[in-house]
């Protein structure tokens, strides 16, 4: 493994922990989506900021896509206030709308620029070491630097509202009349994970931010029963995959990030199908035992405590 | 065919592409609400998606950019992207929000290799492939016009022919589960129109924007009636209307038909959700306020 490798695999492990962190109380209040949304409705302040600069890669380009990024987060709430539709479908009618003003601005007026849809789309990452900025005498790849402050932010909100977000996380609720601001939190929740996902879209491309939110954070749902235990596992899901999918990127000479991101499905399904207890093999050993035993009540009675118990956690 | 075209006071390529999106927003507007009520808007995200991977994996197989044989990958995949989520949803400890997300990464993720694999063996041929991804409604041709009409005739036949057992299993999936209708059955075909409907749209909008064109009319038509008979007709109306006007005004600004399909169907749900007379927000407030102020006045004339 080269420098370049390095740099890459320390952004993609970066990132991963930043949502590593904020992806399991997305994935706990149901607001998975609200991070694909969120990747999308971007590109339009990445455009803006693009023809009022002419560069993609400046500070400007990240705060319009950040702008953009918080207009979607408050317009999705404010279409779920009106008590109309569903948070489903609020989102996926604000997203497409932003996405298509993105669209219209590349093709209407920067076609033929450097700015192509399909980087914005497939992500960078391939270039993170080479997109560099000097901090005093180093040169440092601005990527890792921007993963390193999404981590930051990540870590910072957890920490200090810990106590309100794991009560949020289970019972939003009494979050809200103990006073632990439950619906201040959430709105943080949602703007935090705007920013970090503007990180991410830079750095890996619009749709992996929702792998790099919801995947880790899902599979981490079927082996913790703690949310600290959830974050941690989570977080160590997120370097696996940015490990293994570089490296097999690497090896098969593919797209890093849609490798990480395999991997990272990889990942959950495998949870899915071998986590302790609640693994899908053992439930299906389980369902033929008992099919052989069908003549032993006994046994079946013994047995049917366990489907029962999987149901209920869902 | 042609001889109906040729009634419409346009120029023939415009003519095809208003007409094909028309077409296509009615069938994608008027399959929507069985969706949308559901809670499954996002459905529509991950499979139009999924058909990213099909389309990659029909031109690895057949090695030529037939239209025919991409379609047909791009629906098998949406098909397998509809089953993981709904196995996912039932494995259980998986809220359908994140199968959603899991199943949107798996199919991305598998497209853009695939779609690099493809584009390392440089044979030119794959060019546009990921025209799949935002749609390219321009190159429209009557063929694709007839072939959107006749699928699409299906599905809606499919509605009205089973319209109470789809009713029943959008509004109370618990009830039709207890009064014997087969929910799976219904689940599966639901589902497949669902998918009918995205690989349609996907050719022409693209995939990133097509859970638009399945959730916007809906939402619109939504905020204006309550009952689903009048639901599925008057969405698909607004879907349509939507296509046909956006296709028109995008040929002739010179823009990209997809995006500004959308964002008419978004402009009109907003229209309905702010201005419907019963159920919309101004109506809602001007009633607060009315409410508000009569009872100020009582209060007045009892003091």
């Amino acid at each position: 493994m080269n420098t370049d490798d390095a740099i890459i695999l320390l952004t993609a492990g970066t990132l991963a922990t930043a949502c590593g962190l904020l992806g399991p109380f997305l994935v706990l209040r149901r607001q998975s989506l609200t991070s694909d949304a969120i990747g999308h409705a971007v590109l339009p302040g990445v455009v803006a900021m693009y023809l009022l600069t002419g560069s993609r890669s400046s500070l400007l380009a990240t705060l319009g896509a950040a702008a953009f990024g918080l207009l979607c987060v408050l317009a999705i709430d404010a279409l779920r206030r009106t008590r109309l539709l569903g948070t489903d479908a609020a989102i996926a009618l604000t997203f497409p709308a932003l996405f298509s003003l993105g669209v219209l601005g590349v093709s209407g007026f920067a076609s033929g620029a450097h700015l192509d849809l399909d980087s914005t789309i497939y992500g960078e990452i391939t270039f993170a070491p080479f997109r560099t900025m000097s901090l005093g005498a180093v040169e440092f790849p601005r990527p890792l630097l921007m993963t390193l402050l999404a981590v930051l932010l990540a870590l910072g909100f957890v920490l200090l509202s810990w106590r309100g977000l794991q009560t949020l996380a289970f019972d939003p609720e009494f979050a809200d009349i103990a006073g632990l601001r439950g619906r201040l939190i959430q709105r943080l929740l949602l703007m935090v994970s705007a920013i970090v996902a503007v990180i991410v879209f830079d750095s890996v491309g619009a749709i992996l931010v929702v792998t790099f939110f919801v995947v880790p954070a899902a599979a981490a749902q079927l082996v913790a029963n703690r949310l600290d235990t959830m974050l941690l596992v989570s977080v160590a899901i997120g370097w696996v995959s940015s490990f293994v999918g570089q490296r097999a990127a690497v090896a098969y000479d593919s797209s890093i990030a849609g490798m990480i991101g395999l991997t990272t499905v990889g990942c959950f399904l495998l949870l899915r199908l071998l986590a302790p207890r609640r693994g899908l093999l053992w439930r299906w050993l389980r369902l033929a035992r008992r099919r052989d035993n069908t003549g032993a009540p006994a046994r079946t009675g013994a047995d049917s405590a366990q489907p029962k118990n999987t149901s209920a956690s869902a | 065919m042609n001889a109906l075209l040729d009634l419409l006071p346009l120029p023939y390529p415009e003519a095809v592409v208003a007409t094909g999106s028309a077409v296509l927003g009615f069938i994608a507007g008027s399959l929507a609400p069985f969706a949308v009520l559901r809670g499954r808007a996002m459905f529509g995200d991950a499979m139009s998606h999924g058909t990213l991977p099909g389309v990659a994996l029909a031109f690895l197989f057949v090695g030529v950019k037939d239209p025919a044989v991409l379609l047909v990958g791009a629906a098998i995949c949406a098909l397998g992207a509809a089953a993981l989520m709904i196995g996912l949803e039932r494995a259980g400890r998986t809220a359908p929000d994140a199968a959603i997300g899991i199943t949107l990464s798996a199919s991305f993720a598998l497209g853009i290799v695939l779609l690099t694999h493809i584009a390392q063996g440089g044979s030119g041929q794959q060019s546009g492939l990921d025209a799949y991804l935002f749609g390219q409604a321009a190159g429209m041709v009557v063929r694709d016009v007839w072939f959107t009409l006749i699928l699409g005739g299906l599905a809606l036949l499919a509605i009205v022919v089973f319209f109470r057992l789809l009713r029943s299993a959008s509004f109370d999936p618990q009830f039709s589960a207890v009064a014997g209708v087969p929910t799976w059955t219904i689940d599966a075909a639901s589902t497949a129109l669902l998918v009918i409907a995205v690989v349609l749209g996907v050719r022409t909008v693209g995939a990133i924007l097509m859970v638009a064109l399945l959730v916007a009319p809906c939402v619109a038509a939504r905020a204006l009636t309550n009952r689903l008979g009048t639901l599925v007709p008057v969405s698909g109306a607004i879907g349509a209307l939507a296509g046909v006007s956006g296709a028109l005004l995008a040929g002739r600004a010179g823009l990209p038909t997809g995006p500004v399909i959308v964002l008419l169907a978004t402009a009109f749900a907003a229209a309905a959700l702010l201005f419907a007379p019963r159920r919309g927000v101004l109506s809602r407030a001007w009633r607060r306020h009315a409410a508000r102020s009569a009872r100020l006045e009582s209060e007045q004339v009892s003091r």
